[in-house]
């Protein structure tokens, strides 16, 4: 998005500059509603190539495994040597669960698989979609009366939404058994002494259901710049570079402000 | 790691396609060992692209116009989405811990501490550098993934000179430099962020919340050796997702992409680690 904005010349003034920024921001931001209309659109309707979803989640959910299972099992043992001086200073073990358990599953779980979701499946998407662009392969679809938003768009979205959605699950899970046997490597805090302070009661459904609604949400935000920015790729090859670096960065920031805006209207 | 685009892409992409065409005689032991394979293969190219920088920062050229424009490039350029980014976190860190601490123990005298000990131990520097990895991260590895498949690389080895001394020296430079003035920054607007949240929604004094007694030299050791590994580990390994590219224009937004998925891993594991020697160095 800071393209334009970095290519002007020194001489034409701040002025220029913010009102060049605006309209490439407003630019993005209509763009991406009116591509979520659309796929609304067919996704209610019924429009949707199920063979195109199912390989789509093939190639997003089940090729994305191992990196989430990596980052998961850090991520839960991260929270737990964080915890580990505070724990020590206190002498509070019990409170070793609950307190991986909360960060981990409204905050640090959905968070860091939407952000390596994004990274791999997000900048692939509009990597793909950016090279059938420029290649023109959109228009000869056009040609073939094959409505590309129906066809390429929306099974992606659909694909990116659930992949996360059941990501953050299993990263929930997993992250969870790291920091337990983090927990009993680092500080001999038993397994189940972590799993009582887990489900002893401050914890709810609640929790879990905060964080895989935040992953829902990531969800729309990562299919929706990965499709918008694919999809307005120009200037060729050079132009798909450019395109899967606006999507990577502007997926980061819409993350985290609309975790933010989630967290504040769940409190 | 040769860039001669025509025998990398059978070791690395086609393994899938492969996998289907030759069926079911190919079992989990090849498929795991291939992995295997392809792992170490990976680890050995990456470290010595490691100690080939490492080498040249200290025995190559001097060239601080090229390391002043990666800097630029990388600092200046990323402290508008580092800032908004890291505002957004420190909100959210003290909202959730501030409903938290209501839930337990309905005091907020040490929120303030307890979150700048968080903040300088860990989070500043490990989310500030996972987003410096999308950001910083993808430009490397797009740009010189372009060169990669351009040709320019070849012709630089053509004309005797490293591609490490060229293109990877001043940005190593520059993001070890500019990854830590960062993450100062965006520590400090985190911190101010937090501060702002809990006046507003927990009604906690601004001199309350800058309490600076909980963090010691430990903390700040650990989050200073945090942000030099990281500003070294993503230049290093976007760069060599960079130099391995192959398969022209598409092969770009592959490699842009898994340089920021192994950034970020890099990230994650460096954060392990440091965090687990760090504790067992200044325990409590």
């Amino acid at each position: 998005m800071a393209q334009p904005a970095s290519e002007s010349e020194p001489s034409e003034g701040v002025l220029q500059a913010t009102g060049t920024a605006f309209l490439s921001i407003a630019t993005t931001a209509g763009g991406m509603t009116i591509l979520l209309a659309k796929v609304t659109s067919r996704v209610l309707t019924g429009r949707l190539d199920g063979s195109e979803v199912w390989k789509n989640l093939y190639k997003m959910a089940v090729k994305s495994l191992p990196i989430v299972v990596v980052t998961a099992l850090f991520t839960g043992a991260i929270m737990v040597v964080q915890a580990a001086p505070i724990v020590k200073r206190y002498g509070a073990e019990g409170l070793v669960g609950w307190g991986a358990g909360f960060g981990t599953l409204r905050e640090i779980a959905p968070l860091l698989t939407a952000l390596m979701i994004s990274g791999r499946v997000g900048a692939n998407n509009t990597a793909e979609l950016g090279t059938m662009v420029v290649t023109e392969q959109f228009d000869a679809l056009r040609v073939l009366a094959i409505d590309p938003i129906a066809f390429l768009i929306a099974p992606r979205f659909v694909s990116i939404v659930m992949t996360l959605f059941m990501m953050t699950l299993f990263a929930d899970w997993l992250a969870l058994f790291g920091a337990a046997y983090t927990g009993k490597g680092l500080l001999s805090v038993e397994p189940r002494t972590f799993y009582n302070g887990l489900t002893g009661g401050l914890l709810g459904f609640g929790d879990v259901a905060n964080g895989l609604l935040k992953s829902v949400v990531f969800g729309f935000v990562i299919a929706l710049s990965s499709c918008h920015f694919g999809v307005s790729t120009t200037g060729g090859a050079p132009g798909v570079g450019r395109s899967v670096n606006a999507t990577v960065v502007a997926s980061a920031a819409g993350i985290f402000v609309l975790d933010y805006i989630v967290s504040f209207l769940l409190g | 790691m040769s860039a001669a685009g025509t025998t990398d892409p059978s070791q690395e992409r086609p393994a899938p396609v492969d996998k289907e065409d030759e069926g079911p005689p190919e079992g989990v032991v090849a498929s795991l060992g291939a992995a295997g394979i392809d792992l170490f293969l990976g680890a050995r190219d990456l470290n010595s692209v490691f100690v080939r920088t490492l080498y040249y920062t200290f025995r190559g050229r001097k060239e601080p116009g090229s390391t002043l424009k990666q800097m630029y490039e990388i600092g200046n350029k990323s402290v508008f989405f580092l800032t908004c980014t890291m505002g957004f976190i420190g909100m959210i860190l003290v909202y959730q811990s501030g409903l938290q601490a209501k839930r337990v123990v309905p005091d907020f005298t040490l929120l303030g501490a307890t979150y700048l000990e968080l903040l300088v131990r860990d989070l500043a520097a490990s989310i500030g550098a996972l987003m410096l990895a999308t950001r910083v991260g993808a430009g490397i590895a797009a740009e010189i993934g372009s060169m990669v498949v351009t040709e320019q690389v070849d012709a630089l080895r053509m004309c005797a000179a490293d591609p490490i001394d060229f293109l990877l020296v001043p940005r190593f430079k520059a993001s070890m430099v500019m990854t830590t003035t960062l993450i100062v920054w965006s520590g400090t607007v985190a911190f101010c962020a937090g501060a702002v949240t809990a006046y507003v929604a927990f009604d906690v004094p601004f001199h309350t919340f800058f309490n600076m007694q909980l963090v010691d030299k430990g903390d700040l050791s650990i989050g200073l050796a945090k942000c030099v590994a990281y500003g070294a580990a993503i230049p290093i390994v976007s760069g060599y997702c960079g130099l391995s590219t192959f398969g022209g224009s598409e092969g770009v937004g592959w490699a842009t992409t898994r340089a920021v998925v192994n950034t970020s891993l890099a990230i994650i594991m460096l954060n392990f680690f440091i965090s687990a020697a760090g504790f067992i160095i200044f325990p409590g």
